[in-house]
């Protein structure tokens, strides 16, 4: 009873916490804390910058703010596929800065408990895994967990 | 204090301390070899300001810095010391203490703590007041008294011999909680100095007490034989009071107080005027004893209205005599007019200070007859010969005959906001009449006359500024995009476009004006090289004169920033390098003293600042060497023109110096000089001749915010080249097209040979044009050097705004920038040195 009652109180209150957005590239889906997300937007045209990491697509001019775009799949070293009516720019913000990144589609918002969550295994299997800090657990699923500083940082 | 939005204090406190600190400075650095009158008291008078809002707002380090410094200019002041004194040394300690002042407040800016004060800094201030003070010290007996008044009483219990009953009533600060703990506290504190204490409420460890105490005040009486003040001095040291008054109700009158009435009004743009009045009453009170004041809550911001239109009325109790205390008001910050008058005179006051108390009697009275000359003449007449030490003189020109003694007259101290200390005017009154080789009475005059007029203008946050030119820079875009609309295209609209034509017209306006409010003087930047060149001639022994041309230029702020560091850097060359030792100078037949000239002027939609020194110049033959030896050679030495060769000073690591020494040699700061002219798209050019001096020149934009730009397409990625780095743009054939052995691209135009950069090439795009008939090849300038480079077509010329790239994506190379098109669309901004790095 009394763990019901706690449970109920996350999902009905207004803090982000423990939420994530979560989204899909290549047949995965991963999942970013709520808080760090502004908007989600259609993919737009890009400008490139040259001399920049193949990952950074460019900057896009969002309402006249000038926001650089990340490809998640690139990033993850996954092979490029092009874009379609579901690909989406998620824009964080950050610091103050705003920082876009292209996904193959946008799924829902999921409240998933710190006792759902568990360390990834230590092992990397694959390139992207290294940005995983975490997997959650949803409904016999396993969201893989990215912690948006790793993913725009090469460390 | 809690009741105050500490934040926006601390922000006014900053910002009036910054004027302040830079004032000092500035009034350092112009001082000679021997301090003025006028000079000893600007200089006081700041650092008593300082020291005042400094302990006001509890930066006690900060506090007790000047007030070490204060002391000494205070001692300076007063009397004509005895010994010689090293006014150099305590320039430079003074220097020393602002930028100690200059650093707190940068800390406080970036909310960091503050630093202790240094320890050798106090020691030096206090050495040095020790020394100038020599023999002199103790031998005029005054001269002790008043420097006893202006320090801080401690405390000390000092007798007075008879019994004196006193009445308290103290209110202690909302939410302190537990008031009668305070007030056993102050009963505690008061322990020492009083007897026969008795208290309202009686018990005050009862808990009951607490609300008597917090809504009626804690009542005490008792005896001591103490002065009021020395009382005042020890209540005040317990906590959390939040308002005391403290009467003497019975006993001997202390012989050497007397009461003086005061109203104070600030100026009209001072604002805040309860918290400057509050400031006042922490700088007066360790000589003063404030019996009655009106607004009693001064931390109260009702109160600020009611000063604004009543003034500022206290009444105090204080062994000065009017003029002393006449002079401490005048410091007062903002202070627009100030009465004075003596209410009760000392008991049996010593024979100077009846004159001056009868003559400040007199003062107020001659306050009524003001308008009519006459009886100021006869005022002069009859107080002339008998006083020697005068009061302060009326320093506006008022016709007086010629009297022989220096003249006294009272003051009418409703006169003026220009604080001054008596001496000054003292000196100002004795040669009125004759005044235009006086100095000082100039000075004064000017300060005593009219009114200061009131400034028109207002501080205002520079990111408001920023946000402000955005918006301006998104208007234009927009305006763009509303008025060439692709979906307009096609319609008759007379009246649309004669309308949109005035709407780009009133944007235009606005764009300018937004830009001129940005403009700031390059007069402070320049200000800052004196300091430079005193301590530089001051350690190296040299003597340099820096004559600054053209102060008045104005540039866009954020370009200000960037330019003071490459001055620095230039100065600091030109002194260590440039000038030669004064014998040296001599020898070569040149005067001892060098002269540095730092000139600023318009030419077009540049500013040019020049600096020129009348040293050895630059070494060609070292400099070349120096050059082949880091292999910055790319052609025969021969070949290099000397504009080339002195262009080599501004490599990174680039020192022709032997040695390093604390100023130079490292060959890093011409280094700055080059990148931080990169960023705001300035060039610099050297010129010299050997022997005879040199000159650098800095060519800067006047503002970085708005450029004409030449819109270049490369395959369907838009660049944009600022119109002023290109010199013309042409179509080329192959046969204009050389290699060199390494394979490197250059084009031959009218016989000359340039580089060719394929832009596509230089960033690494996958686009663009292979065949160079195909496209437009365009030729860059910048500074002395030029390169063509290659882009498919030029889609045409428009007004920019300059956008960063966002900050995540790092410094690219060849990039400055970046802008958003009529339509929406983002071009980068081409950073035209970049073509040049190797």
């Amino acid at each position: 009873m009394e763990t019901e009652s706690i449970k109920l109180n996350h999902i009905g209150s207004d803090t982000m916490d423990d939420k994530y957005l979560i989204f899909k590239v290549e047949e995965e889906e991963f999942g970013i804390e709520i808080s760090t997300v502004q908007e989600i937007i259609n993919i737009v045209p890009i400008t490139r910058v040259p001399h920049t990491p193949n990952y950074l697509k460019g900057i896009i001019n969002l309402r006249g703010d000038l926001v650089p775009i990340i490809e998640v799949r690139s990033r993850f070293m996954m092979e490029h596929r092009p874009y379609d009516d579901l690909t989406c720019i998620i824009v964080l913000e950050r610091e103050e800065e705003k920082i876009g990144l292209i996904v193959d589609e946008v799924h829902e918002v999921k409240y998933i408990s710190k006792e759902n969550t568990s360390y990834p295994p230590s092992a990397k299997l694959s390139y992207a895994n290294q940005f995983v800090k975490g997997l959650g657990h949803v409904e016999e699923k396993v969201i893989l967990l990215i912690e948006p500083h790793d993913l725009l940082h090469d460390d | 204090m809690d009741d105050f939005d500490r934040g926006a204090m601390l922000e006014s406190f900053i910002q009036e301390m910054g004027i302040l600190v830079d004032q000092l400075e500035n009034t350092m650095v112009q001082t000679g070899e021997v301090y003025t009158k006028e000079q000893i008291n600007e200089i006081f008078r700041i650092m008593h300001t300082i020291k005042g809002s400094a302990s006001m707002m509890l930066f006690t380090e900060m506090a007790d810095v000047t007030h070490s410094a204060e002391d000494l200019f205070f001692f300076l002041r007063e009397n004509t010391p005895t010994v010689d004194v090293d006014y150099a040394t305590i320039t430079d300690l003074v220097l020393e203490s602002v930028d100690f002042i200059k650093l707190q407040l940068a800390h406080m800016e970036d909310g960091e703590t503050l630093d202790e004060k240094p320890p050798e800094l106090m020691k030096n201030l206090k050495d040095c007041l020790s020394n100038i003070k020599g023999e002199g010290e103790g031998t005029d007996a005054a001269t002790a008294q008043t420097s006893a008044g202006v320090q801080p009483t401690q405390g000390l219990p000092v007798a007075t011999g008879d019994v004196n009953r006193y009445s308290a009533l103290i209110f202690f600060q909302e939410g302190s909680e537990m008031e009668n703990v305070r007030a056993f506290t102050v009963i505690h504190n008061l322990k020492d100095v009083a007897t026969d204490v008795v208290t309202v409420p009686g018990n005050v460890l009862d808990e009951d007490s607490i609300w008597s105490i917090r809504s009626n005040g804690f009542r005490l009486e008792f005896s001591s034989n103490h002065s009021l003040e020395q009382i005042r001095n020890t209540l005040m040291q317990s906590i959390y009071i939040k308002d005391m008054q403290l009467e003497k109700i019975s006993g001997e009158a202390d012989p050497s107080t007397n009461v003086y009435m005061t109203t104070i009004k600030f100026q009209a743009e001072s604002q805040m005027e309860n918290v400057r009045a509050f400031a006042l009453v922490n700088n007066i009170k360790d000589t003063v004893t404030i019996l009655k004041q009106h607004p009693g809550d001064l931390l109260d911001q009702a109160s600020a209205e009611v000063i604004r239109k009543k003034g500022f009325t206290m009444t105090v109790a204080t062994d000065l005599n009017y003029r002393e205390l006449e002079s401490i008001l005048q410091q007062t910050i903002y202070l627009e007019e100030l009465t004075l008058s003596q209410v009760e005179s000392a008991a049996q006051p010593t024979n100077q200070d009846a004159t001056e108390d009868e003559l400040a009697k007199e003062g107020v009275a001659l306050l009524a007859s003001a308008g009519d000359s006459d009886p100021l003449v006869d005022a002069f007449g009859q107080l002339g010969d008998t006083v020697s030490a005068a009061p302060p003189a009326i320093a506006q020109a008022v016709a007086v005959e010629s009297t022989p003694a220096p003249v006294a007259a009272p003051v009418l101290a409703t006169s003026t906001a220009a604080s001054d200390a008596p001496r000054a005017k003292r000196a100002a009154s004795s040669s009125v009449g004759m005044a235009s080789d006086n100095d000082d009475s100039d000075q004064s005059k000017e300060k005593a006359g009219a009114k200061k007029p009131t400034t028109h203008s207002i501080n205002v946050n520079v990111n408001k500024l920023d946000q402000l030119l955005n918006l301006v820079g998104e208007l234009v875009i927009s305006e763009a995009m509303v008025t060439q609309n692709p979906e307009l295209e096609g319609l008759e609209l007379e009246s649309f476009t004669k309308e949109s034509r005035q709407l780009r017209k009133i944007i235009t306006e606005i764009q300018y004006t937004v830009m001129s409010m940005r403009m700031v003087p390059l007069a402070p930047t320049f200000f800052k090289m004196h300091r430079i060149v005193r301590d530089m001639c001051r350690q190296l022994k040299k003597d340099v004169h820096l004559e600054v041309i053209g102060d008045e230029t104005e540039v866009d702020k954020n370009i200000i920033e960037h330019i003071s560091d490459p001055l620095m850097h230039i100065i600091r060359n030109s002194l260590d390098h440039g000038i030669e030792k004064p014998e040296i100078r001599m020898q070569k037949g040149k005067s001892g003293q060098g002269t540095v000239t730092l000139e600023a002027k318009n030419s077009g939609g540049d500013v040019l600042i020049i600096i020129k020194d009348d040293g050895a110049g630059f070494n060609k033959e070292k400099i070349l060497e120096k050059a082949y030896r880091n292999g910055l050679l790319v052609k025969p030495e021969e070949e290099y023109t000397e504009k080339e060769i002195y262009q080599f000073i501004f490599y990174p690591g680039f020192s022709t110096n032997e040695s390093v020494t604390t100023f130079s040699g490292r060959g890093v700061g011409m280094d700055v000089v080059n990148t931080n002219l990169d960023h705001v798209g300035g060039t610099v050019i050297a010129d010299s001749i050997e022997g005879e001096g040199s000159s650098i020149t800095l060519k800067i934009p006047l503002t970085l915010a708005i450029i004409d730009g030449m819109l270049i397409k490369i395959g369907n990625d838009k660049y944009t080249i600022p119109i002023m780095d290109i010199r013309r743009s042409l179509k080329v054939t192959k046969n204009d097209i050389i290699f060199d052995p390494n394979g490197n691209e250059m084009i031959k135009i009218r016989g000359e040979v340039y580089n060719l950069v394929r832009l596509n090439n230089f960033f690494g795009l996958d686009i663009g044009y292979e065949n160079v008939e195909d496209g437009i090849v365009l030729m860059l300038e910048n500074g002395e050097k030029t390169v063509c480079v290659f882009a498919d077509e030029l889609v045409g010329e428009q007004q920019i705004v300059v956008k960063n790239i966002p900050k995540y994506i790092k410094k690219v190379h060849g990039l400055s920038g970046c802008t958003l098109l009529g339509n929406g669309d983002i071009s980068l901004i081409v950073n035209v040195p970049a073509f040049f790095d190797v």
